[in-house]
């Protein structure tokens, strides 16, 4: 892996951003950012509050509206599709805050996310047709799977809102995977989770990595960061400063002005 | 040109009264988030009051006024301390509302059974002689009506912008966990808001009598007239509230004098639709930000379950029972009451796939049960076309209606939605009053054949209980199968949190619509079987106070459980059948059934039997259970 930031307008990436820009009122919040996501691959992007990371999602996933700039996914340009269709694709998001459905149990929770490949309608469901059936057995069995391979089991059938807020960021994540994305997008998962938890998170990044799941993470804890991650963009101000593997990036001079603040600041 | 003026004189007069529950509104919504409902209730309680004091009793009018108004802050400031504030921390805006609509219907009961069904007209203030400038005539009684609103205006305005205490109303509205931070005691505010829209409803109740006749459910009428006006307006403006009111005063005056009287209440209908099409805030926007993006749910909304190796001895139990029914009930008054249960059941089955799983509020589902019960009933008089042909045709005029009411609701939620489906059922009514040839009007559409199949007629109690029972349950099994899959893990993914059931690749438009029309389906399903069933539609069989019942019977049934709506609708339903001398308390005793299950039941009558049955098994089958959950896991592996 090479350190120079690296532009990954390629066509092999599972995701590119070209030129993203962004402004609310007169601040320009993101500008020219471009980056790539390969396959396989766990991508970080970094920065301090306020650079602009969770814009970058929400411009992806169409929750805002870009002013300029491209985003493609697969090849396909995301512009103008809603947010149900880019998740249909298999571009699955996080949020920031634990989004669980309040009235539904764990395993119920896991479940939804199955809901992208289901194959049988309500219809026959209402029909109790055996093949729909199967499918919910084997959706069942798939989720509990799931929460076993995150330490969550136990909670199976309490109600998601009653976990302790680790559980319900790994559960989000964990419904994120059922949907069997392309590109899993995190928004900082790793916030509020407790020291093991956060080890339990990272050991789930790298078992979703060997499937074959391209990841593209924004997160505050840098020792997540730099132990999970294959490649690290740091964004500051709405622009990307530096690109690289975590490594490179650790030594990276403007990386650590952004986060510690620069020396002789009036000078400069 | 006179007669014009004249016109526009009573629009003020009727629109300052709207401006005046508008006003509540506004207040209540500031403060709260929430919409009370309740208001249009009081308004009509005051102007009960204040007649009986007035003509019954010959207290003096400067007298008996100024009680009535006392008399009806003072129940309605405890009836709020009980209900509504608790009932604010605890429930969604959406629940909240349908708690208001709860309390309003108690209200109207309370009215019905202190002063029965007939109308009243309270005398005016300054007698009967208007005056008369030139060739203009103006009742006095405008003057007393458009004083009083600008007078609560005024102080309403001077007390929120002026005052610590509206300092401190705003906080609430604003924030009100920081507000409580800050040491205002927010259900205290909250209280005095909505004891103030009470003293604004009250005032305008007493003030507009004399302009109006006057019955117990008269308040439903202010109560929507004031929201639609609120809802023009701004919900969260004052001065929109005033603008609001004038203009639905003014428009609903214009079209009752050059067009005719039904169309009034039309008119204001789709002048609201309109809005919530064009500009969903209202035209008047206020600075106070909207909390209709923070979720729907709270995180209480839970639902009983029963285990799986209690469910199915439990249903194999109820259903013996249902079979039976037929031969332990003699009288056939009483047998009628549960075939009305269990057409009620089909609607409620409908409702709550709606309500319970998708989250959306109907206030108006009895309208789908008007349309379909009208349509097949006039077809098979007028066309004699077959029972089953005919509940058909209905299902497809019904969809129809959806299809087009799906334009506004489907980008609505919460509150607008629950006030949108509200005014949809208002509008149903006045078209089955209206429409005379076709419905038969207030007298109801009589002649209506009994159910039949190809040559086979079910024309006794007995023989339509056994139909009745078959499809509640065959639709019971269908939707059960799909609510407990796929289907209806998407539509509660939807209710909690829309966002983030779109970002997993759920169709929220889709599921919302699809759940809407099967809601409308089985409301007209059953809507046509009631009206073979009694050989008669009517519409107030299938009208608004329906409408409001339905919820109540949902509500206290346990919602999100597809079966709970059955005993909600055997509870309000068989009751008043074998207790005759009780039936005038029905409108009264749902009322406050459904705003004692939101307070104390929230998973309804059916989560409490949930509740009751694992505690029972649960010492006895400790073990089986196990056994069985063990066989569950190891089958679904």
């Amino acid at each position: 892996m090479n350190a120079q930031p690296d532009m990954s307008v390629d066509t092999g990436a599972v995701l590119s951003v070209r030129n993203l820009t962004k402004s609310f009122g007169g601040l320009r919040a993101i500008n020219d950012v471009t980056f790539g996501v390969a396959p396989r691959h766990v991508t970080a992007l970094i920065g301090p509050n306020g650079a602009g990371k969770t814009t970058v999602f929400n411009l992806m996933t169409n929750l805002l509206s870009k002013d300029s700039g491209q985003i493609l996914f697969l090849g396909r340009d995301l512009a103008g599709m809603s947010a149900v269709k880019i998740a249909d694709m298999g571009l699955i998001r996080t949020f920031q805050s634990a989004r669980v459905f309040p009235s539904m149990t764990a395993i119920e929770n896991v479940m939804v996310g199955a809901h992208r490949l289901a194959r049988h309608s309500g219809v026959s469901q209402t029909l109790w047709l055996p093949a729909a059936r199967h499918e919910e057995q084997r959706v069942l069995a798939r989720a509990e799977e799931m929460l076993e391979l995150v330490g969550l089991a136990r909670f199976k059938d309490t109600h998601a809102t009653e976990l302790p807020m680790g559980a319900q960021k790994l559960l989000e994540v964990v419904r994120a995977l059922m949907a069997q994305p392309k590109l899993l997008c995190l928004d900082e998962p790793a916030a509020g989770l407790n020291d093991t938890e956060t080890q339990e998170l990272a050991n789930l990044l790298r078992a979703i990595r060997t499937l074959g799941i391209a990841v593209l993470i924004v997160e505050h804890n840098m020792s997540l960061v730099m132990n999970v991650a294959d490649q690290v963009v740091v964004i500051d101000s709405g622009a990307i400063i530096a690109s690289g593997t975590p490594a490179a990036i650790q030594t990276n001079r403007q990386v650590i002005e952004a986060y510690l603040g620069r020396e002789n600041d009036a000078a400069s | 040109m006179l007669e014009l003026l004249q016109i526009c004189i009573g629009g003020l007069v009727v629109g300052s009264i709207y401006a005046a529950i508008a006003l509540g509104f506004s207040l209540v919504y500031r403060v709260t988030g929430a919409i009370n409902l309740s208001q249009g209730g009081f308004a009509i309680v005051a102007a009960m009051i204040g007649y009986s004091l007035g003509v019954s009793w010959g207290w003096p009018l400067w007298v008996a006024i100024p009680s009535a108004v006392a008399a009806t802050v003072g129940i309605g400031m405890t009836l709020g301390a009980f209900t509504f504030v608790p009932a604010l921390e605890r429930l969604s805006n959406a629940n909240a509302l349908m708690l208001t609509a709860g309390l309003l219907t108690m209200i109207e009961g309370f009215a019905l059974v202190v002063w029965g069904s007939q109308p009243y007209a309270m005398p005016p203030f300054f007698g009967e002689a208007p005056l008369v400038f030139g060739p203009i005539r103006v009742p006095t009684q405008a003057f007393w009506v458009i004083g009083a609103t600008g007078v609560c205006v005024v102080t309403l305005w001077l007390l929120i912008a002026k005052s610590r205490l509206g300092k401190g109303l705003r906080a609430c509205a604003e924030n009100p966990a920081a507000a409580s931070l800050m040491g205002i005691d927010v259900p205290r505010m909250t209280l005095l808001s909505f004891g103030l829209a009470t003293l604004i409803a009250a005032i305008a109740g007493v003030t507009v009598a004399p302009t109006t006749s006057l019955q117990f459910d008269t308040g439903r009428l202010f109560t929507i007239s004031g929201f639609v006006a609120a809802a023009i307006g701004g919900i969260a403006s004052f001065p929109g509230a005033i603008i609001g009111g004038l203009f639905l005063g003014l428009a609903t005056q214009l079209t009752t004098a050059y067009i005719s009287s039904l169309f009034s209440t039309a008119i204001a209908l789709l002048i609201l639709l309109v809005v919530l099409i064009l500009r969903p805030s209202g035209l008047v926007q206020a600075g106070v930000g909207k909390r209709q993006d923070t979720r729907d749910e709270k995180a209480t909304g839970h639902v009983a379950r029963l285990p799986a190796n209690l469910a199915l001895p439990l249903a194999a139990a109820v259903l013996a029972a249902a079979a039976l029914v037929p031969f332990v009930v003699s009288d056939n008054g009483i047998l009628s009451g549960f075939v009305i249960a269990g057409i009620l059941f089909l609607t409620l089955m409908g409702l709550d796939v709606l309500m319970g799983y998708a989250g959306q509020v109907s206030l108006g589902q009895a309208g789908f049960m008007a349309i379909g019960g009208y349509t097949s009933g006039y077809l098979s008089i007028n066309y004699e076309i077959a029972p089953l042909l005919a509940i058909f045709a209905g299902i497809g005029v019904s969809l129809a209606c959806a299809l087009v009411l799906s334009v506004v609701t489907l980008r609505l939620r919460g509150l607008y939605l629950a006030l949108a489906t509200l005014a949809f059922g208002l509008l149903v009514d006045s078209c089955t009053v209206g429409f005379l040839d076709i419905t038969g009007g207030p007298s109801g559409l009589v002649g209506i054949p009994p159910f039949s199949v190809a040559s086979v007629e079910f024309a006794t109690p007995r023989s339509m209980y056994y139909v009745v029972l078959a499809l509640d349950v065959i639709i019971f099994l269908g939707l059960s199968g799909a609510m407990r899959s796929g289907f209806g893990r998407a539509l509660k993914a939807i209710r909690s949190d829309q966002m983030a059931a779109a970002a997993l690749g759920i169709n929220t438009v889709r599921y919302k619509l699809a759940a809407f029309m099967i809601s409308v389906t089985l409301a007209s399903l059953s809507g046509s079987i009631y009206a073979f069933f009694f050989n008669f539609l009517s519409p107030e069989m299938v009208g608004t106070g329906r409408s409001l019942e339905l919820v109540a019977m949902l509500i206290v049934g346990g919602e999100g459980t597809l079966v709970g709506g059955l005993s909600g609708a055997l509870l309000l339903t068989l009751l008043p059948t074998m207790f005759q001398p009780l039936a005038i308390y029905k409108t009264f005793a749902s009322g406050a059934l459904l705003v004692a299950s939101f307070l104390y039941l929230p998973q309804g009558l059916y989560g409490a039997v949930v509740q009751i049955a694992i505690r029972l098994a649960r010492p006895s089958r400790a073990t089986a259970s196990k056994e069985t959950a063990s066989e569950t896991s190891a089958r679904t592996l």
